[in-house]
């Protein structure tokens, strides 16, 4: 039984969503207590009552504690099973994030799945379709599992009723090495917004463009989805790269204003850029689990983040494998699992 | 983990928007409930009017885009006017009574941020008797900013859930058990936990209550207070009405009690209304209710009941709405053994029945009683009475001595302070006084045949000595007493009281034992002259 401090570290539902996936791969139960105990609002919040949901429905496990506001939840997995599977995420609660907490048990399942998860596809506080299939993917897919993911619906906040598919195709993980992101590939953007004036989304790429003076002009398209997916709008950058896509994104929010969006999701791209690293601040924190369930591996990655060194942490209590940050010159960090 | 149901109704106002994106910047309380990230509505059980049927399907929609966990139960009921409070009561009590709670795996949530106010005001009364198991549930727009999910609280109507109300009442209920104590501090744990409970019955219950316990234990006193905090309380507004039934006797007693029509018996000059009927809306007190005859006793059964008695000579019913307490010395289970009380009666007031105990059986409260005495002389008389220390502890050594009777108990403690206080030279209790007061005490209660040895007692020893004694003593010694008395030599005596031992002697001198007992208590023949 792993006992885990969840007021530790990042202290939030990423240590639940992880400890719920590597407890479902290595058959290790855990206690988790002060669930999200540094938030304003500890204890079990609805999206990650909905995680849990989803990791007991493909690993037939059981789960104590499980109730909003709850602190405390006692997990013991049992075997997972491939199969069809749907989820659905209220608020607008994120796609993503069931996702990567049944993802990679699934990958390693007796058999292929397939999954419908409904919810918000492109909201804050999580990475979007685009991240997932673009970046993360293409990556995991060198590692072994073959999966393809479709969007359905795009689901923003705040009235979610997304939909995407994903199919997964087992497959054992092999350790990987991504140390360089090789030659640059292209560049391209997109603002997808739905139930909203055009010049609002044309004020997210004109901000986002000033923050990115080597983009040329007609890089980032806009694009207008059916009105009843809306209201919501979304700016996704993409830089690809000869090893790797790096996607930033940034939403609409009421009270924030488009430029201020645009910039901040111009910057942290251009950063990207500039750097010499694979992986981008959340594939960073993505990558360490398939990596230590392959094994071990290692990639280069810009700072660390909090994130991060939580996962870590977590991994570490279930694999044993640690995981080494060294300095890594133009090319960031490098992070090593072992 | 147990599923949340929220029933509520659907605001057609609140709840209505344009039937575009902007309803996503508005606040709608019906969908901003199932919005909220730390409440999950399993099932929303949503009342709405026949002419709002498609709002509610157009916010199912939306709902299920926000909440694909929640259930949608619309429930159509309608009201031909929403504002009128009886229908939309009863419709509401109908619809809950037709309900299928399940407490025990559902939790439930009223939503009352949506309806008219009489709906609201409905649910809140359902709610509140239970006939909705559940808690309120209020919404309300973040402040501020257009924002569609809005903020929740839940509302226990259990108020002794939260902190500072249960503070507040319990001080409500300190100060009203130190209201039913006369503002005695009393000590004894037996009798304050009486008085809690009676603070508790009397603040929350209509029932009758049966007090029991010997004279002057201060039932009469009790009931009176219980009258004032039920009225403090609001729980009452009539007076009260006061009568001891062992002063009701013979053909009258019907007549005072149920009243009696003009020319029902000679006599019966006028009309009269009765005691019950004078108790209407108030509490009536039936001290010594084991001395009304059956009779009477059935007819004051049929009043606490059904409200309804029949005057004497009158063939139509009179009616009175009025709170019982019956207070009794006697050991009513035995009246109702031996067919003089009736025991359907004693079953209607045995449901809130408290044992006052006797003075003796409350030594610990007799200090506190001897001050309270002394600051009610002081604000009756207007003078300020102490004791002297000798006096006072000579005082309460012999209040408080097993040998002291108290027939009368606080009601013959209060007696004794008045006494004594009024006796006392310059407002100072002294020894003197207090020694007179015993004396008087005595003499009072000697005529009793309860105590009957300890009267013998008295006859030949100071009370003081007495005090002194072991009970062990006191029994032995009150035996050979009476036995002195009644022979007319101290051989004879002796002979008397060691009969048995005597013929196992050799040689016999019954009347040199006793004589050596009595010198032992400072005794002699002489004393029994």
């Amino acid at each position: 039984m792993v006992t885990i401090d969840g007021s530790e570290g990042e202290g939030g539902g990423q240590v639940l969503r992880n400890a719920c996936a590597l407890s479902l791969v290595t058959g290790e139960p855990f206690t988790i207590e002060n669930i999200r105990g540094g938030r304003d609002q500890p204890g079990l919040m609805r999206q990650h009552l909905t995680a849990i949901e989803a990791a007991c429905m493909i690993g037939g496990a059981e789960c104590e504690g499980m109730e909003l506001g709850s602190s405390r939840i006692i997990f013991r997995p049992g075997s997972v099973t491939g199969g069809d599977y749907s989820f659905a995420v209220g608020t607008a609660g994120s796609t993503a994030l069931v996702l990567q907490t049944v993802l990679v048990p699934l990958a390693l399942a007796d058999k292929p799945s397939h999954l419908v998860i409904e919810g918000g596809t492109h909201a804050s506080m999580a990475p979007p379709f685009d991240f997932i299939e673009k970046c993360f993917l293409p990556v995991f897919a060198r590692m072994g599992p073959k999966v393809g993911m479709r969007i359905k619906r795009h689901g923003f906040f705040p009235r979610g009723g997304g939909r995407i598919e994903i199919d997964i195709e087992p497959a054992p993980l092999r350790r990987i090495e991504c140390i360089d992101r090789g030659e640059p590939t292209g560049r391209s953007g997109s603002v997808l917004y739905a139930s909203l004036d055009d010049t609002i989304a044309a004020r997210f790429r004109k901000a986002a463009l000033k923050s990115l003076p080597d983009w040329s002009n007609d890089a980032i398209v806009l694009r207008e989805l059916p009105a009843d997916q809306g209201p919501g709008i979304a700016l996704i950058l993409e830089s690809g790269f000869e090893n790797v896509t790096e996607i930033v994104s940034g939403f609409g929010k009421l009270g924030l204003s488009a430029e201020r969006i645009g910039r901040t999701a111009g910057k942290r791209m251009a950063g990207y850029e500039a750097s010499g690293a694979f992986a981008g601040p959340y594939l960073q924190d993505q990558l360490l689990l398939p990596m230590a369930l392959a094994g071990g591996g290692a990639f280069t990655s810009v700072k660390i983040s909090q994130h991060t060194r939580t996962a870590a942490d977590i991994i570490a209590l279930f694999t044993g494998r640690g995981t080494q940050f060294e300095d890594a010159g133009p090319k960031g960090q490098l992070v090593r699992i072992v | 983990m147990s599923k949340t149901t929220v029933i509520g109704f659907l605001g057609s106002t609140l709840d209505a928007s344009k039937r575009d994106a902007s309803r996503w910047s508005k606040w709608r309380p019906t969908v901003g409930l199932c919005m909220q990230p730390d409440l999950r509505v399993d099932r929303l059980v949503l009342l709405h009017g026949a002419q709002h049927e498609s709002l509610a399907q157009y916010i199912a929609e939306d709902i299920a885009a926000v909440s694909p966990e929640t259930v949608f139960e619309p429930h159509a009921i309608s009201f031909d006017d929403a504002w009128d409070f009886e229908e939309v009561y009863t419709e509401l009590l109908d619809f809950a009574q037709d309900f299928d709670f399940e407490p025990e795996s559902e939790d439930y949530l009223v939503h009352i941020t949506t309806g008219t106010h009489v709906a609201q005001i409905c649910l809140f009364l359902l709610t509140e008797a239970r006939f909705i198991p559940g808690k309120l549930l209020q919404t309300q727009p973040k402040r501020g900013k257009p924002e569609p999910s809005g903020v929740w609280n839940a509302i226990d109507l259990d108020l002794s859930r939260y902190d500072s109300i249960a503070r507040r009442f319990a001080e409500g209920s300190r100060t009203s058990t130190s209201f039913l104590k006369g503002g005695i501090e009393t000590r004894n744990v037996r009798f304050n936990t009486m008085i809690d409970e009676i603070e508790q019955v009397a603040s929350r219950s209509s029932a009758p209550l049966l007090l029991m316990g010997p004279t002057g234990a201060g039932k009469s006193l009790l009931a009176r207070r219980i009258y004032e905090l039920k009225v403090d309380r609001r729980r009452l507004s009539g007076p009260l009405v006061e009568v001891n039934c062992a002063t009701l006797t013979g053909d009258s007693a019907m007549s005072a009690l149920f009243g009696h029509r003009k020319g029902a018996f000679t006599g019966a000059i006028a009309e009269r209304d009765g005691l019950l009927r004078r108790a209407d809306g108030g509490l009536l007190f039936l001290d010594e209710i084991g001395e009304l005859g059956l009779d009477e006793q059935a007819m004051i059964l049929r009043a606490v009941e059904e409200g309804r008695f029949l005057p004497v000579g009158s063939d139509k019913e009179a009616w009175s709405s009025f709170q019982l307490i019956a207070g009794t010395n006697r050991d009513l289970v035995a009246a109702v053994g031996e067919g003089r009380f009736r025991d359907d009666l004693f079953a209607r007031l045995n449901l809130w029945t408290f044992d006052l105990p006797g003075l003796a059986d409350r030594v610990e409260d007799i200090e506190p009683n001897v001050d309270f005495e002394l600051d009610r002389f002081a604000s009756a008389e207007d003078t300020r009475v102490t004791f002297n220390r000798e006096a006072r502890e000579r005082y309460l050594a012999f209040a408080a001595s097993p040998a002291t009777a108290w027939r009368g108990n606080f009601r013959d403690l209060s007696a004794s302070i008045t006494r004594m206080a009024t006796l006392s030279p310059d407002g100072r209790i002294d020894r003197r006084t207090v020694d007179a007061e015993i004396g008087r005490l005595e003499k009072l209660w000697s005529g009793s045949s309860s105590r009957k040895s300890e009267d013998d007692l008295l006859l030949v020893l100071p009370a003081e000595e007495i005090g002194e004694l072991d009970p062990f003593d006191r029994a032995q010694l009150a035996e050979v007493i009476a036995t002195c008395r009644r022979c007319r030599t101290l051989s004879a005596a002796g002979r008397e009281l060691f009969a048995a031992s005597r013929l196992r002697r050799k040689s016999t001198n019954d009347a040199d034992r006793l004589r050596k007992y009595l010198a032992r208590f400072g005794l002699s023949w002489d004393d029994f002259g």
